[in-house]
C-alpha cells in the first residue's frame, strides 16, 4: 500500500513515516497541496491514501482536494484530513468535498494507523 | 459543543458498552475526542450520533465511538516485578509440575494487551527461565490469550513490529538483540518463535469470560482504574471463577483490590505484589 503524506510540518511527515514504517506500507511526501499534486501525477495516481494537512502555503489542502476531486483520474483516491484544530465548519466542509474521514493533531502512532486502516477501508 | 445532557447519554452509553466510567469532569475529553467522529458520521450533534449508534445493529459505530474514548499507552516489562515474580516463583512451581506429569499446559490470559508488549514480555520471560533452567520446560508447555476491546492495537500486536521509540520504553539491549530483527535499526519485528506463543483475540470485558477457559495465571493491569465500583467486583468475581484451583492474578503497581473483594489472598515476592485466588 502507497500512502502520500501531504503536509508543511516536516516533523508531522516524520511522526507519519514512522507509523508506515511499523505497518510496513510505502511512504510518499510533499511539503504543501501544489507538490502533493506533482507527486500523484508523477505516480500516476497509484496512491492508496492521502493524508491531507488542512492548513498549508501554496496550496492548502482544501484547495488540493478539490483539485483531486476534479479529475476524473484521481476523484476516488481516499482523503483524510488531518488538522492541527478541532474546527467543526472545516471538518464539515472538507467531509462534503468526499474526504473519507478526519484526523485532528495530536495524535498517536495507534489513532493515526487507525484512521489509515479506516481510510483505506482494510480489516484489521 | 456537547450539552450536559448529551455527555450523559454518550457518558452512559460507553459505560453500558464497555464499562468505562467517565465523571462529569470528562467533558471537554468526550467532546474532543468524539467531534471528528460525529461529523464523519454526518451527525450534527453529539445526540445525534448517539442515536445513530444505538440504530446501528453491526456495533460498528458503537466499536469507534469505544476506540476513541480509550487510551492504550504501554510498554515492555512495565512495573518489572511481575516478570521477576514469573521467573523466580511461578516458572519454576508450573516446570516442576509439568515434569513431575502433574500438569500439561501453563495457560496465560493477558486481558487488556494493547499493541502486544505485555504478552510478549511474558513469552520472553518464559524463554528466558527456559535459557537459565535448560531441559525443564518448553515453548509448547506455554499457551498466551493476548485480548483487547480495540481493534487497532490487536493488529500491531499481531504485527509484532515496533519503532526506536517503542523499543525504548521498558526493553532492556540485551533483549531487543536476542528476540527481535531488523535490517534497518528503525523497525524491529519480535522473533517468529515469540509471535508463535500468542493468540491476539477482540474482546469486550463485559462479555463472558467462558471462550477464554480456565486459566492459570490472569493480568488485568492499568485497565480497572477506568470501570465503576460495580463492574470492578464484577470483572474481579468473573475472574476469580476462571482461574484455576490456586491460580494467580497481576494488577498494575498503584492497583490494588482489598476494597472490592474477598475472593483473593495477596502475595509478595521482592517488591512485588501478586494476588492468589483463595
Amino acid at each position: 500500500m502507497r500512502i502520500l503524506s501531504v503536509d508543511d510540518s516536516a516533523a508531522t511527515r516524520h511522526f507519519i513515516r514512522k507509523a508506515i514504517d511499523v505497518i510496513g506500507f510505502e511512504f510518499l511526501e510533499a511539503a504543501d497541496g501544489k507538490e502533493g499534486l506533482e507527486v500523484v501525477e508523477r505516480e500516476n495516481g497509484r496512491i492508496d491514501l492521502i493524508l491531507l494537512d488542512r492548513h498549508m502555503p501554496v496550496m492548502d489542502g482544501i484547495e488540493m482536494l478539490q483539485a483531486l476531486k476534479e479529475n476524473e483520474s484521481f476523484k476516488d483516491i481516499p482523503v483524510t484530513m488531518v488538522t492541527v484544530e478541532l474546527e467543526r465548519d472545516e471538518i464539515q466542509k472538507a467531509i462534503d468535498m468526499g474526504a473519507k474521514n478526519y484526523l485532528v493533531k495530536p495524535f498517536s502512532q495507534e489513532n493515526l494507523i487507525g484512521k489509515i486502516m479506516e481510510g483505506l477501508e482494510l480489516e484489521l | 459543543m456537547i450539552s450536559l445532557e448529551e455527555f450523559r447519554l454518550i457518558r452512559d452509553y460507553i459505560e453500558k458498552h464497555c464499562g468505562i466510567h467517565l465523571t462529569d469532569d470528562k467533558v471537554y475529553l468526550v467532546e474532543t475526542r468524539l467531534t471528528t467522529l460525529m461529523i464523519e458520521q454526518g451527525c450534527k450533534a453529539f445526540g445525534d450520533l448517539y442515536q445513530k449508534s444505538l440504530k446501528d445493529t453491526t456495533h460498528a459505530l458503537r466499536d469507534k465511538i469505544i476506540e476513541a474514548i480509550t487510551t492504550n499507552e504501554t510498554f515492555w516489562f512495565r512495573d518489572m516485578h511481575p516478570f521477576g515474580i514469573l521467573n523466580e516463583v511461578l516458572f519454576k512451581q508450573f516446570s516442576d509440575e509439568i515434569r513431575s506429569g502433574r500438569r500439561m499446559k501453563i495457560r496465560i490470559w493477558c486481558s487488556a494487551c494493547s499493541t502486544g508488549q505485555e504478552p510478549y514480555s511474558i513469552a520472553m520471560t518464559f524463554l528466558e527461565y527456559m535459557r537459565q533452567y535448560p531441559g525443564t520446560i518448553r515453548p509448547e508447555h506455554l499457551e498466551i490469550q493476548a485480548t483487547d476491546i480495540s481493534s487497532t492495537v490487536l493488529f500491531l500486536g499481531k504485527l509484532g513490529r515496533y519503532d526506536s521509540l517503542s523499543m525504548s520504553r521498558g526493553l532492556a539491549e540485551d533483549f531487543r538483540n536476542r528476540y527481535f530483527e531488523t535490517t534497518d535499526n528503525k523497525i524491529w519485528t519480535i522473533s517468529n518463535d515469540i509471535k508463535k506463543m500468542v493468540t491476539f483475540k477482540k474482546m469486550n470485558l463485559q462479555e463472558s469470560f467462558n471462550h477464554i477457559g480456565r486459566q492459570d495465571i490472569i493480568f488485568c493491569r492499568n485497565i480497572l482504574i477506568y470501570f465503576s465500583m460495580e463492574f470492578k467486583q464484577d470483572i474481579l468475581h468473573r475472574i476469580a471463577n476462571l482461574l484455576r484451583p490456586n491460580g494467580y492474578l497481576f494488577l498494575g503497581a498503584s492497583e490494588s483490590i482489598i476494597m472490592y473483594t474477598k475472593e483473593y489472598e495477596m502475595l509478595r515476592h521482592a517488591m512485588g505484589l501478586y494476588y492468589q485466588v483463595k
